[in-house]
């Protein structure tokens, strides 16, 4: 069975547990798939087995701190610690993937909104100037800003599993932390950043082209990964 | 981790490879022999276990279905698991006699 079936089994399976023993469950199981590192096979191969048996002792009547002992985060940290490592080149794909998405999904729209603008309303220009010095450096600083993020909302989610979170506050906290923060960040850069480097002026519609084909590249790799997982 | 938890952690992956080596088993049919050759050890703390087992070769999993239902992982021992079982009965009778006999003196 591929990690994509284990998945979906999972998630039905899941809903026999109570309200108290879910909750521990799904703080374990979050936690656990936030190790990006490791093998996604074997870790919903292990998120089953725990299920399984918790489920087992719950139908018995049992307590299932006689599995998770008193402190489940501790009890994943050990999974965690016991799990394989996925390949490099997998990761690497990963990271390929997320790229590809990045800049096809941001070339696209910019090519889309101008378009928009120029040949349906007469505005803003028919061409975009790239400076290749600024243009390299803006887009090395913004992919840096992406996965920051990404690493910050990782390690954030961890830190609020097995914790009861007032709701409001993480809200406000987390679209602080992952919204509001680095697109200030993002606006400030692209606005201070000086122009340098050779010139390249292209029509606007050949963004959409660009895009279109990055973003092609990055969902036939995403594609590639889950039947790699086959 | 601490000297304690290593010897009883080894000691209970020795356990393990001799239940798996008799029959193909799951995660809680596991627990459950353990449970009643009297080791009275957290059933969480095999996982854990399985898993370093299995990154060890020692022991494959597979999925299968079971009997009554649903998919479950059976885990059996390999070639690599059947030397170390081996390793672990002949360390365990060098030190078995010796701890014994240290303890009967004592007491």
């Amino acid at each position: 069975m591929n990690a994509d079936s284990l998945i979906t089994e999972n998630n039905e399976k899941r809903k026999q547990l109570n309200n108290e023993n879910k909750k521990i469950y799904e703080d374990m199981l979050i936690y656990i798939r936030l190790a990006y590192q490791k093998s996604e096979q074997e870790t919903e191969e292990i998120l089953m087995e725990l299920l399984d048996h918790m489920l087992i002792m719950q139908e018995q009547g049992n307590d299932i701190s006689g599995l998770v002992g008193e402190d489940p985060k501790q009890y994943a940290d050990e999974i965690i610690d016991e799990l394989p490592k996925s390949l490099t080149k997998k990761r690497v794909e990963l990271l390929f993937m997320g790229l590809f998405h990045f800049f096809g999904v941001s070339m696209l729209f910019t090519g889309l909104i101008q378009s928009v603008m120029y040949y349906g309303f007469g505005r803003w220009e028919g061409t975009k100037t790239y400076y290749l010095g600024s243009g390299a450096v803006l887009s090395i600083l913004s992919v840096g800003i992406v996965f920051a993020v990404v690493y910050f909302c990782i390690e954030y989610l961890k830190w609020t599993c097995f914790k009861n979170m007032n709701r409001i506050l993480d809200f406000i906290l987390s679209g602080f932390i992952f919204g509001i923060l680095p697109f200030s960040v993002f606006l400030g850069i692209y606005y201070f950043m000086p122009e340098f480097g050779p010139s390249v002026t292209v029509p606007i519609y050949s963004l959409i082209l660009i895009g279109i084909l990055f973003l092609g590249v990055g969902i036939w790799l995403l594609k590639k990964g889950k039947r790699g997982r086959e | 981790m601490t000297i304690r938890s290593q010897l009883l952690k080894g000691i209970l992956e020795g356990c393990i490879l001799a239940i798996i080596s008799k029959e193909t088993v799951y995660g809680y049919e596991l627990a459950m022999k353990l449970q009643q050759h009297g080791l009275d050890v957290s059933e969480g703390s095999i996982y854990p276990l399985l898993l370093r087992l299995q990154k060890e070769k020692c022991i494959e999993g597979e999925m299968r279905k079971s009997a009554n239902g649903p998919n479950r992982k059976y885990y059996k021992l390999t070639t690599e698991g059947e030397n170390a079982l081996e390793q672990f009965k002949q360390n365990w009778q060098r030190l078995k006699l010796p701890v014994d006999q240290l303890l009967k003196e004592e007491g």
